[in-house]
């Protein structure tokens, strides 16, 4: 077995110390060691999108990186988006627009374009399509997806 | 009728949870001294197993167990059939060949599990399997259809001496008849090839068998909870009752997670049990490729029969359908495909004749569709060729051959997945059409634009498909309806969701009945402790079965809110309104006593219960349909090629859909979109590539493509007609899978038509950029070759 | 899937059939080759290490040698297998007189894949099997020059 290697990580403005093999993916330390579920995974090999997190505000495929490189940064999950009765303005509207079915997809959606319209705040057609083309949904077709990210840029400029 | 809830776009009940991560899914669940299970899977689509050295895996550290088909002893079994051939048909034949927890002897298509380790996390779970030896004597494989059904094909089955899997033949009229009537005869092979649903969550099992109360419990990424927990529990000789099947939040079914009994869902809750441990298993998209089920390979030979002026008399078609190794899904699909290989057209003449056949490749099991694409591509393929020779428009040749609205119910006469005659039950096709036509601007885009924009240079073309869609078969669901003393209303069904909003749809036909707002009913799906009758969601059943018995259920509570409410409030039932979540007296709105009171009112703590009532305002009812109900729509894009680099740009996309009823429409337009992308995807991106040898050439999400934001039309606009189906109250017909349905249909009709000077004749699909432009190239150089002679 | 090429040496024909009967020489020949050696007559037993694409790993296996008409041609058969897959494939090789002291070695075979390397290399096989076999066939060149 290899060594234990400290990580401390601030996830969601909590401050985490553990000690982890140095394999373990960041996926799997997120949802297994620190039971935050909401990150999916649906490839394991970075092409999905559903594993996005923010990694000190960039969003990274968290399938793809190591826990151990999150040392001394700041992730942020689904989780640390918004509450059930407090939804994040992109929240609120994917749920107006209906931009989610099985949902599976929906938390790497959500922390890809929190960053995304923090840049562009009035977004074209194509912008939008730019950013999201990383990440794959099977059950919207996207077109929802894409009216919510224009609703949630109306609600956010508001 | 007006409603104030069905019908209205309103917000899901479920998406808060899903939004901020905290919805539960098979993943996410974790149990005190969980053990993990990795599979070592076979390399080799036919092979002997000739040894597995095992050792090494047990020795390694964390590793808890190790299992092979001999390890499991007596317990080995091959998994139950799913369902019969339909006994109706005569001289149906049907050779049952069943999936086993782990392989036994011989692999039969490669990525068949043959070892599981059972251990302290998943990591060391797969180091361990890469300890595992196993030797193996390759043997000839099966791949090619009409290879398979060949003289001198090695087979699957050594003790069967064909690879035929099922062979049937259904008729309508005679079609020997309408062929010696007919005027022209046209006689088209086409190949369809394998897709996979992919959902973007694997598949799961987590096991938890507690040896104190000797209770199982699963959590599995199934769409049919009920089945799994009858048949584990015949299984592991438990009674129904010790066994609990829940499928909590599912990423996506479309089909594959219906089957039943995979290897994985024998095995893990039978580990549980064996080392008293709870056990997960979660799949990886590599495994997904493999060890979850597929569809949609068939080849046909077709052969119509019209007249002159374009009636079609007959219709012949003779498949092939490939059933992979086993065949425990029995025949839905094929017999969905004989079903819509005559569309929404009144063809009289019918000869259908299918042979199922065994392969060296994962199972074949029902894919979002589920055989009505292929049989609606053959089709519609015919009818263009038909109106091609004819010198017709080809939506006039189609529109002449539509099913007229004084002919329904219809009787196709032809057996479905029901094991019943197809019946459709109502329709009206032609304003369908006539709407699609409209809306995409059919005779405005033939007669001017098109020209315009050909004599621009640019490739350009149409679309226009009718198709329908069977839904809403039995046998049953059920739904119990209970109102609590807080005013909330909770909703138990057995079907499970996998994204389709019936917390939501069947919350609003709740509302409707009892007045309350949608979001204070809460819906259990999928959970075989909360309720336990039914069989599943797939076949685009949920909202038509499910959903009317939930209508029913609700009707039931209501009349008792009403009775009791009559005696409290002193008036009678008829002056009564159930609105805003109490009873009021239509006229007196402040005479009224509010849901929750009259539930506690009906559960009295002292005193005595009339006989002959019950306690509660609760109500459990059931919907068994004597027939499906079958929608109606019209797919219409128009497209244009990129002759550079072959790649397509939709530039209109128009799906008309005639399902009944509409409970949400916000949620309908999400199902038609979602189908639509997959059915873009299987006509131009998705494709499962199997070399000679079985082994799958792109089971990765980086070889095969499913389409992205960028591959999807801007907009698909949906209209709607609405044609209420009798068979059930809500006058409601399902549309799951028909966006899904008739795309690559029209996508190849709109292809014809863009590369029209090409005299293009496409019969095969899924296309692909390349696979177009080796078909353009092909037919160039017989060209070339045609001139060069002359 | 077919490979099919041909090289040509600069070195004359019996000199050739020397260095690719001898398994040191081509251990060190074949990329990634951690060990062959000979077990038997005309058969070698061997590791390799092989990435393409995103699946690497090492492939145990045999390499035999038959239909040996010195110092013309022979048959090529391996077999190999890895935690990662499995590899079989034969070849027929062929050497021709060139003009000026030079060797032409024509090679046509079958290989076939399976397992992980097919399912997620497949894409790359094509491609680092040939830069693989160019490789080897250029080390073996310089072999001759010693
Ligand atoms: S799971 Fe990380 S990108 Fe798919
Ligand atoms: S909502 Fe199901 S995958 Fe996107």
């Amino acid at each position: 077995m290899s060594d234990l290697f400290n990580v401390n990580v601030t996830v969601n403005g909590t401050l985490y110390e553990r000690e982890v093999e140095p394999r373990i993916l960041l996926s799997d330390f997120l949802r297994h060691d620190l039971g935050l579920t909401g990150t999916h995974v649906g490839c394991e090999h970075g092409v999905c999108g559903a594993c996005t997190v923010l990694f000190d505000g960039n969003p990274v495929r968290s399938c793809l990186m190591f826990a151990v490189q999150t040392n001394g940064h700041e992730v942020t999950t689904v989780e640390g988006l918004g509450d059930i009765d407090d939804l994040h303005p992109i929240q609120q509207a994917f749920w107006e627009a209906h931009a989610l079915q099985c949902g599976f997809c929906t938390p790497g959606f959500l922390t890809t374009l929190v960053p995304f319209l923090e840049e562009n705040p009035d977004p074209s057609e194509e912008e939008i399509r730019n950013a999201i083309s990383g990440n794959l949904c099977r059950c919207t077709g996207y077109q929802h997806i894409v009216e919510a990210v224009q609703l949630a840029a109306e609600k956010m400029r508001a | 009728m007006t409603y104030k809830f069905i019908g209205k776009r309103i917000k899901r009940n479920e998406d808060p949870r899903l939004l901020t991560g905290q919805a539960l899914f098979v993943d996410d669940v974790d149990i005190p001294g969980m053990l993990h299970v990795a599979f070592v899977r076979s390399d080799y689509a036919h092979a002997r197993i000739l040894n597995i050295e095992t050792e090494a895996a047990r020795q390694h550290p964390g590793v808890v167990a190790v299992y092979t088909a001999e390890d499991m002893g007596d317990e080995w079994a091959p998994g139950p059939p799913l369902v019969s051939p339909p006994p109706t048909l005569a001289g149906v034949i049907f050779n049952s060949r069943r999936q086993s927890p782990l392989a036994k002897g011989k692999v039969y298509h490669a990525g068949e599990a043959i070892v599981a380790i059972v251990a302290e996390s998943r990591y060391i779970a797969e180091d361990a399997a890469d300890e595992v030896r196993v030797d193996y004597e390759p043997l000839p494989v099966v791949v090619d259809l009409e290879k398979a059904m060949g003289p001198d094909s090695p087979r699957v089955h050594d003790d069967l001496d064909t690879n035929l899997a099922a062979h049937m033949f259904q008729k309508k009229g005679d079609y020997e008849v309408a062929r010696a009537q007919a005027d022209l005869i046209i006689k088209k092979k086409f190949f369809l090839d394998r897709g996979a649903a992919v959902a973007m969550e694997n598949r799961g099992v987590v096991a938890h068998w507690d040896e104190k109360s000797q209770q199982m419990t699963i959590w599995d990424t199934t769409q049919a909870p009920i089945p799994i927990r009858n048949g584990t529990a015949a299984r592991l000789g438990l009674s129904q009752k010790q066994v609990r099947v829940i499928a909590p939040f599912l990423g996506g079914g479309f089909g594959p997670k219906a089957m039943m009994f995979y290897p994985e869902e024998m095995l893990i809750p039978w580990l549980s049990m064996k080392l008293c441990r709870p056990i997960k298993w979660i799949e990886d998209r590599r495994e997904n490729f493999y060890a979850t089920t597929s569809e949609r390979q068939q080849v046909h030979e077709v052969e119509i029969a019209l007249t002159n002026d374009g009636r079609v008399l007959g219709l012949k078609d003779d498949f092939l359908h490939d059933t992979g190794a086993f065949d425990p899904y029995g025949l839905t699909i094929p017999l969905n495909t004989q079903c819509h290989v005559t569309g929404p057209y009144d063809i009289q003449n019918i000869a259908s004749n299918c042979t199922a056949v065994f392969t060296n490749k994962p199972i074949v099991t029902p894919v979002r569709g589920a055989g009505r694409p292929q049989g609606v591509f053959i089709i519609e393929r015919m009818m263009d060729f038909a109106a091609r020779e004819l010198g017709m428009e080809p939506l006039e040749l189609r529109v002449k051959n539509l099913i007229p609205p004084e002919a329904f119910p219809y009787d196709k006469e032809i057996i479905d997945q029901a094991f019943a005659k197809l019946i459709l039950d109502s329709g009206n096709y032609l304003p369908v059409v006539e709407k699609a036509r409209e809306m995409i601007g059919y005779d405005q885009f033939i007669k001017e634009e098109q020209p315009r924009l050909r004599a621009e240079g640019k490739f350009v073309g149409i679309g226009i498909t009718p198709f329908i869609e069977t839904t809403g078969v039995g046998p049953y669901e059920g739904v119990r309806i209970q109102i609590e003393p807080s005013g909330k209303v909770n909703v138990a069904t057995g079907i499970g969701t996998q994204g389709q909003g019936h917390f939501t749809s069947f919350a609003q036909i709740v509302s409707e009945q009892l007045g309350v707002a949608v979001s204070d009913v809460s819906l259990v799906s999928g959970d075989t402790a909360e309720f336990h009758w039914g069989t599943g969601t797939f076949a685009s059943r949920g909202a038509v079965v499910a959903g009317s018995a939930t209508l029913a259920a609700a009707t039931s509570v209501r009349t008792k809110v009403l009775k009791l409410a009559s005696k409290v409030l002193e008036t009678p039932e008829e002056e009564l309104e159930l609105e805003d979540g109490v009873v009021r007296v239509a006229d007196l709105p402040h005479r009224s006593i509010s849901l929750g009171e009259l539930a506690a009112l009906a559960n009295p703590l002292r005193g005595a219960v009339e006989p002959g009532t019950e306690p509660g305002l609760e109500a459990t009812d059931y919907f068994g349909p004597a027939y499906g109900a079958t929608s109606f729509g019209v797919h219409a894009m128009i497209i244009e090629v990129d002759p550079e680099t072959m790649m397509i740009e939709f530039k209109r996309y128009i799906t008309v859909e005639d399902c009944g009823t509409v409970l949400n429409p916000l949620i309908l337009e999400g199902q038609i979109h979602g189908g639509v992308s997959m059915g873009i995807g299987n006509s131009y991106y998705e494709k499962m590539h199997w070399d000679e040898n079985g082994q799958l050439l792109n089971a990765s999400l980086a070889d095969y493509l499913i389409v992205t934001a960028h591959e999807m039309p801007n907009r698909i606009e949906v209209g709607h007609l609405e044609t209420r189906s009798p068979f059930n109250k809500l006058g409601t017909k399902g549309v799951g899978e028909a966006g899904a349905i008739p795309v690559t249909a029209c996508f190849t009709q709109a292809l014809e038509n863009a590369l029209e000077e090409y005299h293009l004749e496409i019969l095969e699909s899924p296309l692909s950029p390349n696979r177009l432009y080796e078909l353009l190239r092909n037919l160039t150089m017989s060209t070339y070759g045609r001139e060069a002679r002359k | 899937m077919k490979i099919e090429g041909e090289y040509t040496f600069t070195g004359p024909r019996e000199k050739v059939w020397e260095i690719i009967r001898d398994p040191e020489i081509l251990a060190t020949a074949l990329p990634g080759t951690k060990k062959l050696e000979l077990v038997g007559e005309n058969e070698y037993e061997g590791e390799m290490q092989v990435r393409i694409g995103p699946v690497a790993g090492v492939f145990g296996g045999k390499l035999i040698v038959s239909n040996e008409v010195a110092p013309e041609s022979l048959t090529l058969t391996v077999e190999g297998v890895g935690k990662v897959g499995f590899l079989k494939g034969s070849g027929d090789i062929v050497l021709r007189d060139q003009d000026g002291n030079s060797t032409l070695m024509k090679y046509s075979g079958e290989v076939q894949i399976g397992g992980k390397v097919a399912s997620v290399g497949q894409r790359l096989f094509d491609a680092v099997s040939k830069s693989m076999i160019r490789q080897g066939l250029g080390k073996l060149n310089e072999a001759l020059r010693v």
